[in-house]
């Protein structure tokens, strides 16, 4: 199990005739998504566009997105994991005991027909959104999915790909991984990357009070994490870097305003597919970039003494 | 200024061989006179220009998908702590980009082309090259498997295919051509390959890979781009494959051609029970046939990452192996896949493997042909270079390696009837002088005058792995960037293109195709020229300049 079967938008755009959503509402939480890559579009492919794609919508709800969906499967709450591994062993041909196909609130029938129509799909897409991977059993539920859809590849081409969001979450994540070699929960307080969401991942090292120093960027954790995490930001000098006076700029020693990116300031955005898109700015801001303000501290940092010397310039191994 | 004195100069591109020879640098290039500044003594040591990598990937969504998958591997192998001039970074099977400046450099490479990337994300993978320090560096983008291009070329609109394949090189900042599994990976968009030159590819009817390849061929050709189509074979890694890059080479006879990874596509048999190698035979074609380069690709044992745009053999691998599978199809351009894989002494098929790269750098007989590479990281990380040096330069040292091979390998390979040992004076110019001619840069992999002073300084040893793996110094543009292993300085490499000429109408013939099958603004598909530092844009080849 792992790694990740994926796509970029424009072949969902082009190709995907049956397009699964699960844990997910784009229909308010990525309004433009359906229009521009996936429902409406045609393409040489797929000429009749909407009639010649299949839509399910895998929640626990249905939600406005339900509407734009062909089928629509009201997974029972913290079932998703369960449910996915019962298509798994369908798919291949196993018996899976109803009563537990009961459990997931799906009837068999139901799977027997949606299995079918899936294997005889030609380009098939998953999309996954936080009803899947930050409910119970987070990333399993999504290692089951990716798993799901790197399997159907058996029978056909089959892609899945996280609806992500929180503007350009992907980009740090990008970025990160090829400076450190991991995407986020990094520890660099050894003078090298080193990685365990859990326990170096920002919510944990702030609930545990294990830093003296919080440097905010383009974020408002103040608005989003427990409250043990937010007292610590309080507690120690929070710096804020953000257009916007924010929850964590309210409980912060510094803010400092900056230019909007893609506004205001120029830069790389990179999509939820990992397409990097350029950020042209349309207004002139008064106020700094982000990369402006974090250059000018780290010139500053630079003229003060090196906390961390006599280190080797290298370790041959870490364990 | 900077005096060398005393050096054994070994110096492929001027015919020089282990002469004692002063070399004088000043301003970042070779000179012919020395007037005052700091002399080096390098008596007993051996002066070699910086190697020259003409294939691996080291930046870019692929590598980058690779790290994101292999996180396991990171926290196992060598770390690079921070300090005011240095960055951290991970070594291992996917390095860190900062990693990758400095353990290229401290090895004595100096330049680096990165072979594969999508124009769609060309962006990205510029601003991780512009991340690794030290090396200049280069890249070449995917096209032969981009759907438009294929529709002119089944239409037989050749000329205005040219004139689109010219606008993407300059759309990426690219330096050249990719072509990967040509046709075989624009099928996989639907399930399917294109295993021979003859095969159908998925929605077309007239082109095959075998067009593709001509006319790619041709094209790039007729477009003056400095380095030829650099091409990775339709059938990668199948037994039998051989039949077809001999057909394939047919193919590109009177066109210049670059053979990526030439041991992936060197097989005999018809399954993996009766694999072998055919590395002798396409050695022979290869030797009489001087309009080809190739880079080995060789495999060493161990743990490795694989990765390539050629997305039906990684899901091939995938069912193999059962480990991990990555996968990432790339509208109307390319594709990606990425699979973990470790190459083991003890099965047959890797075994075979680990010879035929060994077998095709010792059988074809001109080193200004074939160039060391290990497809960095799919057949051994880059960083392993100097034990493929010393499997090339000690016959006893293959053999002791080739006595933990299974016996039953016996008549499956031709390594252990070779007795060719690599002198210092071919090692230069399979690792630098040969690449740099074969990238047309020609003041690269070049100890004289004018030239950049990329160069390396090594102790004399007899163990070759540690003479290579251990510079006693390396110079890039004159400057002394490792002194016995540590970092002294990291300076920014440059970055070269190619700009080549194409009809500034063809912008208006590609715009309405481009919004019918991308998904962004056609005004934000090519990369800025501001986003390149540090570029250099290299001339493209015209009659005149061929003289």
């Amino acid at each position: 199990m792992g790694g990740k079967v994926t796509c970029t938008l424009g072949e969902v755009k082009q190709r995907a005739d049956f397009i699964v959503y699960w844990g997910g509402n784009p229909a308010e939480c990525h309004p433009r998504h359906f229009t521009k890559y996936t429902l409406m579009q045609k393409s040489k492919f797929l000429p009749r566009g909407r009639k010649d794609r299949t839509v399910v919508l895998v929640d626990i709800r249905e939600t406005k997105s339900a509407k734009a969906a062909d089928h629509f499967l009201q997974v029972r709450p913290g079932k998703d994991f369960e449910l996915l591994t019962i298509m798994r062993a369908m798919i291949k041909g196993q018996d899976v005991p109803e009563a537990q196909v009961a459990e997931t609130g799906i009837s068999i029938e139901v799977l027997r027909d949606l299995i079918e129509k899936m294997k005889k799909a030609k380009y098939g897409v998953m999309f996954f959104g936080m009803g899947l991977s930050m409910t119970r059993g987070k990333h399993m539920n999504a290692a089951a999915l990716l798993t799901f859809a790197a399997e159907m590849n058996a029978f056909t081409k089959f892609v899945a790909m996280p609806m992500r969001g929180h503007g350009n979450v992907t980009g740090a994540d990008v970025i990160m991984r090829w400076q450190t070699g991991y995407p986020f929960g990094i520890s660099l307080n050894r003078g090298y990357p080193r990685y365990n969401p859990g326990e170096f991942s920002t919510v944990d090292v702030l609930v545990r009070g294990d830093t003296d120093c919080a440097f905010i960027i383009g974020a408002d954790p103040g608005a989003t994490m427990p409250k043990p995490a937010i007292d610590h930001l309080a507690k120690v000098p929070t710096i804020v870097l953000d257009p916007h006076v924010t929850h964590t700029s309210r409980l912060s020693r510094v803010h400092i305003t900056t230019a909007p990116a893609g506004i205001a300031a120029p830069g790389t955005g990179y999509r939820m597919d990992e397409v990097p898109m350029p950020l042209k700015p349309a207004l002139n801001s008064p106020y700094p970039s982000d990369e402006e303000v974090v250059r000018r501290i780290k010139e500053v940092i630079a003229t003060k003494p090196d906390w961390m010397t006599n280190q080797p310039q290298m370790i041959e191994s870490q364990v | 200024m900077l005096r060398i004195t005393g050096g054994t100069v070994y110096d492929p591109a001027n015919g020089i061989d282990g002469e004692v020879k002063d070399l004088y640098i000043a301003d970042g290039r070779f000179s012919s006179k020395f007037e005052a500044g700091r002399t080096i003594d390098a008596t007993g040591m051996v002066i070699m220009p910086g190697g020259v990598d003409v294939h691996t990937h080291v930046a870019g969504g692929s590598i980058n998908f690779a790290r994101a998958m292999t996180p396991e591997d990171h926290r196992r192998t060598h770390a690079f702590i921070r300090s005011k001039t240095r960055r951290s970074g991970i070594g291992g099977m996917a390095p860190t980009t900062f990693a990758t400046g400095y353990l290229y450099a401290g090895m004595g490479w100096t330049t680096v082309n990165e072979a594969a990337v999508p124009v769609l994300s060309a962006r990205h993978t510029h601003e991780e090259l512009r991340d690794i320090p030290i090396v200049d560096k280069s890249s070449l983008v995917l096209m032969a498997n981009n759907e438009i291009i294929l529709d002119l070329l089944e239409e037989g609109e050749d000329e205005r295919a040219k004139h689109i394949l010219a606008w993407h090189i300059w759309a990426a900042k690219s330096y050249g051509v990719k072509a990967v599994n040509p046709g075989g990976v624009a099928s996989w968009k639907y399930g399917n390959d294109a295993k021979h030159l003859t095969s159908k590819i998925d929605g077309y009817d007239h082109v095959t890979p075998g067009t593709i390849i001509t006319k790619f061929a041709k094209m790039i050709d007729e477009l003056g781009i400095p380095h030829p189509l650099h091409l990775h074979c339709n059938n990668l890694g199948a037994p039998g494959n051989v039949e077809t890059t001999l057909e394939t080479m047919r193919h590109l006879e009177g066109s210049r051609a670059h053979f990526a990874h030439l041991q992936y596509h060197a097989y005999g048999g018809d399954d993996w029970g009766n694999m072998r190698s055919e590395a002798a035979q396409l050695a022979e074609y290869f030797n009489a046939h001087p309009n080809m380069t190739t880079d080995a690709g060789a495999v060493l044992f161990g743990d490795t990452v694989t990765i390539t745009a050629d997305g039906p053999w990684q899901h091939l691998l995938y069912k193999l192996t059962g480990r991990k599978w990555g996968n990432l199809d790339v509208e109307n351009e390319t594709g990606c896949g990425i699979v973990p894989y470790t190459y083991r002494p003890s099965n047959l098929v890797n075994a075979i493997q680990w010879a035929v790269g060994l077998e095709l750098l010792l059988l074809i007989n001109d080193p200004w042909r074939v160039f060391l590479s290990t497809d960095h990281p799919n057949g051994a990380c880059f960083w392993r270079y100097p034990e493929i040096i010393q499997l090339l330069m000690c016959a006893d040292y293959r053999n002791e390696c080739m006595a933990n091979l299974p016996p039953n390998i016996k008549n499956k390979i031709s390594l252990p009837e070779i007795n060719r040992e690599y002198t210092l004076y071919e090692i230069a110019t399979i690792t630098s002088a040969g690449p740099s001619r074969a990238l047309g840069l020609s003041h690269k992999g070049d100890l004289g005058i004018g030239k950049d002073a990329d160069f390396v300084i090594y102790h004399r040893d007899h163990d070759i792995a540690r003479m290579f793996g251990h510079p006693r110094y390396v110079f890039k543009g004159g400057e002394i960037v490792i002194e016995e292993g540590d970092i002294r300085e990291t300076p920014d490499g440059r970055e070269y293109l190619v700009q080549p000429s194409y009809d500034p109408e063809i912008d208006k013939f590609l715009r309405p195709l481009f919004e019918d099958r991308y998904c962004m603004s056609f005004e934000n598909y090519p990369v800025e020229m501001e986003r390149i530092e540090r570029s250099q844009i290299q001339d493209c080849i015209t009659p005149e300049s061929e003289g």
